[in-house]
């Protein structure tokens, strides 16, 4: 056709996105190499066959209908733009792709162009992040779930454990009050039958059975707030044997789109030949999920360029460190003392159960949660997870 | 009657506590805090410390760590929320001697404290009895030991006498001034001492 056919060919093979060419009835005239490798055929064993057989359901079997309406009106509902489509590979494998599909006419001939990019890598990392935002949502929830929970049966155990104590010393008293009486009543019968020590007796035992009630009532309420602590406490840990490697990698896919849009450093330092740490991988995330989104807010309140957070990952004989570190405001003298407190929060939007929840998992693996400031400004969370946790 | 603190920084609580010991038939006097415990003055001395783990200031275990350090006499029942239970497990580690978790089960509170009250005037007559057999050992010369130790192992004179290389006769002779001097009205009650002795130790 052109004295430099050899030059197009050459160029199509270099694309790095897979180009077809198909004539107006949707033969396959081209198929370049990485067209070859993304659908695992040859251009050989395409060409002059129907697009169609690239395609899954079900586009596939619509397609005819397409081309003949666009040849016959000439509006076209992908010429001249590119949408989200889905492709077939030779082993029968639907993949995302992103398709476009340009016109050419040359010598009254018409040909369209597509340039597919292949989207399944891309679609497998979101996929990743939307299943990980899915489980920390969802341990989140029950997390929140316990810690409210926990909060309220204390304060409820208080006022309940007054009453019973209460009810117990009304009890005491009104049995010593009717011994008395009966003693005095006794005394009383010896002067006749009509004496009023009986009378006092039916006044007696109400009141015993009164306090009695009020003492086994208290004590059912309480066994209420017990049952509602242990259903929301069951069955949130499941330990296993973790590289801290790819818990911090999967912490971090979860800021991918908020470190985009922020002037933040994030540095992440990891010792080289650390030990896998037996814990909850979820649990672990959402403590540092917590830290790091602390850690980023702090620097983004602060103001200041050159915001840092930090995670560096050390071990030691006995534990296996983690600590997440920024350069922002650091954590106001008065409020060192509540940081972990649960409804303590110095957030305007804050619940302030952030660093209490992350406190009490780092309980449940034996570990501990420290705050230290960093010179000249900033704050650093250290976890210490016990290397040999067995529990 | 028996002299109980309370401390509890939740003012119910420890109204409540007291009533129940008082109409229980104990005397009580309360604490708001740790802090308080230690600057007021008590009415009586103190014979048990009923002391809430969780408390604004200084909280329980801390105060638990002082009085230890300082050995008071006296025992010590935590009360606890339910959150805490890891805390207190740790503080009967450390010596305390029991912890109620509330809301209190049925009688569990009164119960706990005629234990704890039983279990130190028990120990406390046995640490007197232990002041008072060290006493009476040190009355003792090293040769009497000698053939004290012998004795409470079953060994008969002669057994002794060839151990220690001495005569029977002599061996009798310090047999006798053991007997005496710690007081044993039998064999059996010195090897009853000399443990004691020993647990003590």
């Amino acid at each position: 056709m052109t004295p430099d056919s050899s030059f197009f060919d050459a160029l199509m093979d270099a694309a790095v996105d897979a180009i077809i060419i198909i004539d107006q009835q949707a033969i396959i005239q081209r198929f370049n190499r990485s067209a070859q490798t993304l659908f695992g055929y040859s251009e050989d064993e395409v060409t002059g066959k129907n697009i169609k057989m690239l395609m899954p359901e079900p586009v596939r079997s619509r397609h005819d209908e397409y081309i003949s309406n666009y040849n016959r009106t000439g509006k076209a509902a992908i010429i001249g733009h590119g949408r989200l489509e889905k492709g077939k590979r030779r082993n029968g494998e639907v993949f995302p792709m992103w398709l476009s599909v340009g016109e050419s006419r040359l010598h009254g001939q018409v040909h369209y162009v597509g340039i597919i990019h292949d989207l399944s890598h891309q679609h497998a990392t979101e996929e990743k992040v939307r299943m990980l935002e899915e489980q920390l949502f969802h341990a989140d929830r029950l997390l929140v779930l316990g810690e409210l929970t926990a909060g309220i049966a204390h304060e409820i155990n208080q006022p309940l454990t007054a009453i019973a104590a209460y009810a117990d010393a009304g009890r005491h008293l009104a049995e010593q009050a009717a011994e008395t009486r009966k003693g005095t009543g006794r005394a009383a019968d010896a002067d006749g039958p009509q004496a009023s020590g009986s009378a006092a007796d039916p006044e007696d035992s109400d009141s015993l059975r009164i306090y009695t009630r009020i003492s086994e009532q208290s004590r059912r309420a309480a066994a209420v707030v017990e049952r509602l602590r242990n259903l929301v406490r069951s069955g949130t840990s499941k330990k296993a044997m973790h590289d801290v490697r790819s818990i911090i990698k999967n912490t971090l896919l979860l800021f991918d789109f908020e470190l985009k849009n922020m002037d933040v450093d994030v540095q992440v330092s990891i010792q080289e030949n650390l030990p896998e740490i037996r814990v909850d991988e979820i649990q672990i995330q959402q403590i540092l999920v917590n830290l790091v989104k602390n850690g980023l807010d702090a620097v983004s309140d602060a103001g200041r360029p050159q915001g840092r957070v930090d995670i560096a990952v050390h071990s030691d004989a006995e534990y296996l460190n983690i600590a997440v570190s920024d350069n922002g405001a650091g954590v106001p003298q008065d409020s060192l003392k509540h940081l972990f407190e649960p409804f303590y929060t110095s957030k305007p939007k804050g619940v302030g159960l952030g660093l209490s929840i992350c406190k009490n998992i780092a309980a449940a693996h034996g570990a501990s949660l420290q705050h230290s400031p960093v010179q000249p400004h900033g704050a650093c969370f250290t976890l210490s997870i016990p290397l040999a946790n067995i529990g | 009657m028996q002299h109980i603190g309370i401390i509890d920084d939740d003012e119910a609580i420890r109204e409540s506590l007291r009533l129940l010991l008082y109409a229980a038939g104990y005397s009580c006097q309360v604490f708001a805090s740790a802090d308080e415990f230690l600057s007021k003055p008590v009415e009586q001395p103190i014979e048990l410390l009923l002391l809430d783990i969780r408390m604004p200031g200084t909280d329980g275990l801390e105060l638990f760590r002082m009085l230890r350090r300082d050995k008071v006499p006296y025992p010590v029942i935590f009360i606890t929320g339910h959150g805490d239970i890891p805390l207190a497990v740790n503080a009967i580690k450390q010596g305390a001697f029991d912890f109620l978790t509330k809301p209190f089960r049925k009688g569990e509170l009164l119960e706990k404290i005629q234990q704890a009250l039983h279990f130190y005037r028990e120990r406390k007559s046995q640490l007197q009895d232990v002041h008072e057999l060290r006493r009476k050992l040190d009355d003792c010369t090293p040769r009497e030991r000698d053939v004290m130790q012998l004795m409470v192992q079953g060994l008969p004179n002669k057994g002794i006498a060839e151990a220690l290389n001495i005569s029977p006769r002599t061996v009798e002779i310090h047999r006798a001034h053991v007997m005496e001097k710690m007081q044993a009205e039998s064999l059996p009650a010195l090897v009853r001492m000399v443990t004691l002795l020993g647990e003590a130790d």
